[in-house]
């Protein structure tokens, strides 16, 4: 009796004791022909045998798979084989018949598949899986699946043998091959050598032809996606690494074959799927086990076909991204990777990172919910109270105000449960989640701190530390959403203050925790807290000034609600106190912190002066100090020198704001005064350093302290820092010497100022006696008679040094006060008496000779002229004039300024205080206002004007009636048309002012061209031909006439529309070539001459109008002759100055297509 | 001296003054807090990516200047390297 074989461990009748296992190893052999592979298939009742043909099958598959020699006749082999088991009545293989139409949908071959569902594709395979499958033989039943899925893919790379495989993949979806594939997919889970084949098998079938039978697969889902979800939870004992693990475990494979399900099936199905819970839940729950690629396979599918596609619900979305899903792709953040990777791939913490930014931030993926910005879910903005209530409560009648403390109701629930998994504070990533969460929902600010309490700030000096520190500066930086409410417009109710505050400071950062922090032995500590600090009272500023905005209806109920928030702010914040203790402990080579503190100290005054000032912060000896440092010139990077400079505009700022700043004293250790100092800080300055905002200071306190007169339109201090520039720049070592004697003439000037200029007047008087002139109207700065005082007493001194030094100085000083519009006659006067101070000093010291700028002044060569016609040497190249200078030059403000309150103003003046104070000019600026509204007005109180005037006793009423209600006439027509042509409004506001001197020398003029009629043109410029040609009515006054048309005209240009009247084409040419051609007119002195120059500067700073001047005015040229013309080298670098200016507001493309290089050379 | 000046800013563009300004101010808080870091770096929770992390929380303070501010005080260093031809 022959030895009975065994039929398999698993055979129906096999004792159900756990057996060992013994994997034979199955046998197989080269396949040459396809007769022999048909051999090899066909059903056999020896499972040896059907093995081992299936396996050289496989092998022959595998070969054929990886291409190499002799692929072409292999390929016949099995193509033959193909065909001569080809069903009946089905498509010959290459005859094109087949449904391969490449459907990526999946839905185009459905109606087809009725002729086609009963026809077998390879019988005898599927004859032996049923068989051996009955019989329970594990090997046949992995090994069948294994030989389709690879057949199946090979067929999916041949264009021909496509409808073949789509045979096989129907044969496949038949009732008898679904039962077998579920007995496969749910064999015990040891066996997942029969699970995994035919989970790949599936996944060729659902991927084949580009998703060709994927609903019919879905359709038939009680198989095919049957256990599942289990099937995803078999894994490999150990690492699985995609090269080195040859066999994929069930849940790769499994994994797989879903998401291959996510990317072809249609959105219907997509959303069943998403909906079983099981097979959601356990696609993530060991995601942080799998290897690199599943999870980078996961997550890319989940992103490209479920997150992304816009076809797939909300809710099916959000079924998947549940809290649970996101706290696991989170635990990716830690997942451990080989740190060396060749692979330019990214991380897989990356991609985690990457997948979360996109689910938790874009609303259509489900997870993110609109909220209503810092307005809690349960609260109505727009609820209508009673206003009594609102009158009598306040903000207590609001019954939600207090309520969210301790508690925030969001709508962002799946997040909130969400962000407490994450350690913003321990990784950038986290961070940038997080804050990035925060940004599309600002009303979990509040609710994470809440929910976060056990993580404190409390100081220590540890990376977790300065990681949450990081976290918080993020989350006090994202901006307050607009409205607070995300809204277009304000709602009717200001949000909770606590949740501001919380969104402003949030919980962590609390008085206590901030105080310790400022206070820290480790100064990176208190730098810290101090950012932060910065940000957040910038922060509470923006919401302060939503609180005050005038869109609100109930403007009291919002103010409160301002109000309650800076004292909740207080109540969080660092005293100020604190704030200048950590201030002052910070050492002096630390900027940067000093910077950060000063600034937040400036924000304090700015934002809260009123708690800032109770401190009674006497600024002055951080201000000297600062000063102190920066006059010595210690700093050598000049980018820490700017960044000093900043610090110091922070203490200038403070001092601004503390009253008792000690400008003229020099404390101890200080050998000037700080306002000397700063003096010293500007000119010392590196050029190309910006100190627009010490120049304001030193400006602002010279007005103050009256040691520059305070009208409009004189220059400050300018002739002072550019004659200290100018000797710092050619004789640097004689500044020394200047300083204490400059330092001596400011305090005493600062301390006394009247006692100067009282001695101003009595120069006047003495000069206008003198000369027999009157010269009522002239200015000099009361510092320069302090200087002239002092000379005496430096003339005296044995040191000879100081006088020298001052020799050089004096002169420059005085030329650029004449040159800056100071009266050049008493200048003149001052500088022969300071010469003779000179000749003495110096004749006493036996020096035989006298600085040549001082010498004695012989005949009429005074000051002025040679403030005016310096020596020919000096002009070369001319002055060098910053662009700073030449605005300050140049610029000058603008008399037609709108000032609405106008309107009003004037109506309880008298009709003197009308026409003399200038309520009435006033009145005829805002007919260039851009607003319809305004100028109506305007014009409706000019009438009203003009009425009152008319019924007054004033003696100039009637022609000031008639230019009124000409104006207002001209007006009329025009005024819903937009904003009146400047030049006319400009006319009218100057002839007034004419109108009411008759003995000015224009009256008759004005009085003319007023009787001429009742309208003006609009497009022409009235009274300037009159003036540029006709005789002037009234004995030498051309020039004079000259100055009034000039101040006209400058008021005239403003906008693009002026310019054009400027170069519009006129019967002796355009206004602005006579203009230009006038400049030429070599009698005329250098004021009117610079007056043409403000109207070319004003020119540059309309748009377009560079550009005009230099194309069709040849402005360069002008400029340059000029330049070139005159003797003075300030008003040769003024003209150098212009000409750049041009040059960089031009279209310098047009330009040098216009005019080539030449122009830019030139410039 | 002038067309120097103007041609510094106007081929400095933002993204090189922001990032020009970041590298200064790092090197000028590492400078004025040497010693804290050191003691960071020896502090327990220090690992890996600590210093990522590290290098990320101090250049935040870079978002306390605006990009005028910044490009004034980037700016200084060039002008200033201008302007020292002219005052010698």
């Amino acid at each position: 009796m022959g030895k009975r074989f065994s039929q398999g461990g698993d055979a129906a009748g096999a004792p159900r004791k756990r057996q060992r296992i013994v994997h034979e190893a199955p046998t197989s052999e080269d396949i040459l022909a396809s007769r022999q592979l048909k051999a090899l298939l066909s059903f056999d009742q020896d499972p040896v045998r059907a093995r081992h043909g299936l396996q050289s099958f496989k092998v022959y598959l595998d070969v054929l798979l990886q291409g190499g020699d002799g692929h072409e006749e292999r390929f016949t082999v099995l193509t033959d084989y193909l065909e001569s088991t080809r069903p009946w009545g089905s498509a010959a293989i290459g005859s094109g018949n087949g449904n391969g139409n490449g459907n990526g949908n999946g839905n185009g071959n459905d109606e087809d598949e009725g002729e086609d569902e009963n026809q077998i594709y390879l019988p005898e395979i599927m004859k032996t899986w049923s068989h051996y499958a009955q019989l329970g033989n594990d090997n046949i039943m992995s090994a069948v699946p294994v030989a389709l899925a690879l057949l199946l893919k090979l067929l999916s790379q041949n264009l021909e043998l496509v409808p073949f495989g789509l045979g096989i993949c129907r044969t496949l979806l038949q009732k008898r091959q679904l039962e077998l594939i579920s007995r496969n997919l749910t064999a015990d889970k040891g066996k997942a050598f029969i699970i995994s084949p035919t989970l790949r098998m599936l996944k060729e079938a659902m991927c084949f032809d580009g998703g060709a039978v994927a609903r019919p697969i879905f359709r038939a889902r009680a198989s095919t996606l049957k256990a599942l979800a289990r099937n995803m939870g078999i894994v490999h004992i150990g690492d699985e690494d995609e090269q080195t693990a040859k066999r994929p475990s069930a849940r790769t494979n499994a994994v797989s074959f879903l998401l291959s399900a996510l990317k072809f099936l249609h959105p219907e199905a997509k959303r069943e799927i998403l909906f079983q819970r099981d097979i959601v839940s356990a696609l993530t729950r060991d995601i942080k086990q799998d290897p690199p690629y599943l999870v980078a396979e996961i997550l890319n599918g989940l992103r490209d076909h479920v997150l992304l596609d816009d076809k797939v619900s909300r809710e099916a979305k959000s079924s998947l991204l549940g809290a649970a899903t996101l706290v696991r792709i989170s635990s990716l953040y830690y997942y451990r990777q080989p740190a060396v990777d060749e692979s330019n791939l990214p991380s897989i913490a990356d991609l985690a990172h990457d997948f979360l930014m996109t689910a938790c931030t874009t609303p259509s993926c489900g997870v993110l919910r609109q909220d209503t910005g810092l307005y809690p879910r349960e609260t109505d903005p727009d609820a209508a109270l009673p206003s009594a209530e609102l009158d009598e409560l306040g903000l207590e009648a609001i019954v939600w105000m207090n309520r969210f403390k301790t508690e925030v109701p969001v709508r962002n629930f799946v997040l909130s449960n969400f962000m407490p998994n994450l350690r913003p504070w321990s990784s950038i990533k986290q961070n940038e989640l997080v804050t990035s969460i925060f940004r599309v929902a600002p009303e979990l600010v509040a609710d994470f701190f809440i929910h976060n309490k056990s993580f404190t700030f409390e100081p220590k000096l540890s990376t977790t530390w300065i990681g949450y520190a990081a976290f918080l500066f993020n989350t006090v930086t994202l901006p307050i959403p607009a409205s607070f409410c995300r809204g277009p417009a304000f709602p009717e109710l200001p949000p909770p203050t606590s949740i501001v505050i919380d969104n402003i400071l949030p919980l962590p950062l609390n008085q206590k925790a901030l105080v310790r922090c400022l206070a820290h032995k480790s100064k990176m500590i208190a730098f810290f807290a101090t950012r932060i600090l910065v940000i957040a009272i910038e922060k509470v500023d923006v919401a302060v000034r939503m609180h005050q905005d005038p869109s609100h209806l109930n403007k009291a109920l919002w103010a409160e609600a301002g109000r309650r928030l800076v004292d909740e702010f207080c109540q969080r914040s660092p005293g100020i106190k604190d704030m200048i203790n950590s201030y002052r402990s910070i050492s002096e080579e630390d900027i940067l912190h000093r910077e950060a503190a000063s600034r937040l100290l400036r924000l304090y005054y700015e934002v809260i002066p009123q708690v800032a000032l109770m401190a009674k912060f006497d600024v002055s000896p951080f201000l000297e100090t600062a000063l102190g440092r920066l006059s010595k010139q210690q700093l050598e990077d000049p980018k820490d020198l700017a960044l000093s400079l900043k610090e110091l505009e922070n203490l200038l700022t403070i001092a601004g704001y503390s009253p008792g700043m000690r400008w003229f004293t020099a404390s101890e250790g200080l050998t000037l005064s700080p306002f000397t100092i700063l003096l010293k800080v500007y000119v010392d300055a590196p050029h190309g350093v910006a100190l627009t905002k010490v120049r304001q200071v030193l400006n602002f306190v010279a007005v103050e302290q009256q040691l520059v007169p305070a009208h409009a339109g004189h220059p400050r201090l300018l002739p002072l820092l550019e004659s200290l520039q100018s000797i710092k720049q050619s004789s640097p070592k004689l500044m020394g010497d200047i300083w204490p004697f400059l330092d001596n003439c400011l305090t005493r000037c600062a301390t006394a100022p009247i006692k100067y200029l009282e001695s101003m007047q009595d120069a006047i008087q003495g000069l206008a006696e003198s000369t027999d002139e009157g010269f009522s109207e002239a200015v000099v700065s009361p510092i320069t008679m302090a200087m002239l005082e002092q000379l005496p007493f430096v003339a005296k001194a044995t040191d000879k040094g100081v006088l020298k030094a001052l020799g050089h100085f004096l002169p420059k000083f005085l030329s650029l006060s004449a040159a800056a519009g100071e009266s050049a006659p008493l200048l003149d006067d001052l500088f022969t008496k300071m010469s003779a101070h000179f000749v003495k000093g110096l004749k006493k010291a036996s020096v035989t000779s006298v600085p040549a700028e001082m010498g004695p002044k012989d005949g009429q060569d005074g000051l002025a002229t040679r403030v005016l016609v310096p020596s020919q040497k000096d002009n070369s190249a001319g002055e060098n004039i910053t662009d700073e200078a030449l605005q300050i030059l140049l610029e000058v403000s603008e008399n037609l300024a709108a000032d609405n309150s106008a309107l009003v103003k004037w109506t309880n003046k008298t009709v003197d205080e009308l026409v003399d104070e200038g309520y009435t000019t006033s009145l005829i600026a805002l007919l260039v206002s851009e607003h319809a509204s305004i100028r109506k007005e305007a014009l409706i109180n000019i009438l009203k004007v003009a009425a009152k005037l008319k019924l007054s006793d004033y003696e100039e009423k009637d022609q000031i009636w008639l230019l009124l209600s000409e104006l207002a006439e001209t007006a009329k027509s025009h005024v819903d048309d937009g904003a009146l042509p400047s030049p006319i409004v400009a006319f009218a506001w100057h002839a007034l002012k004419v109108l009411r001197d008759p003995l000015s020398s224009l009256y008759p003029k004005v009085n003319a061209f007023l009787t001429r009629g009742p309208v003006w043109t609009l497009d022409r410029l009235p009274l300037v031909d009159e003036i540029l040609t006709e005789e002037p009515s009234v004995g030498d006054s051309y020039y004079a006439q000259l100055n009034w048309l000039l101040s006209y005209l400058l008021d005239s240009l403003r906008t693009p529309q002026d310019l054009e009247l400027f170069h519009k084409k006129r019967v002796r040419g355009p206004l602005l070539e006579r203009l230009l051609a006038l400049a030429n007119n070599s009698y005329m002195r250098l004021p009117l001459r610079t007056q043409v120059m403000r109207v070319v500067y004003r020119a540059t700073g309309i748009a377009g109008g560079s550009t005009t001047l230099v194309t069709r005015f040849g402005i360069v040229n002008w400029l340059e002759a000029q330049r070139l013309g005159t003797k003075d080298a300030k008003e040769a670098g003024m003209y150098k100055a212009l000409l750049r200016r041009i040059w960089s507001t031009c279209d310098q493309e047009k330009v040098l297509k216009w005019g080539g290089k030449g122009v830019e050379a030139l410039c | 001296m002038a067309s120097a000046q103007k041609s510094t800013k106007s081929t400095v563009t933002d993204q090189q003054v922001a990032s020009e300004f970041t590298s200064y101010y790092l090197g000028r808080v590492t400078q004025e807090f040497a010693e804290d870091l050191d003691k960071v770096r020896a502090a327990d929770d220090f690992k890996n990516d600590a210093i990522q992390l590290l290098v990320n929380a101090l250049q935040q303070g870079t978002a306390l200047f605006s990009p005028e501010e910044q490009r004034r005080i980037v700016t200084a260093e060039a002008a200033a390297a201008v302007e020292k031809p002219t005052s010698t």
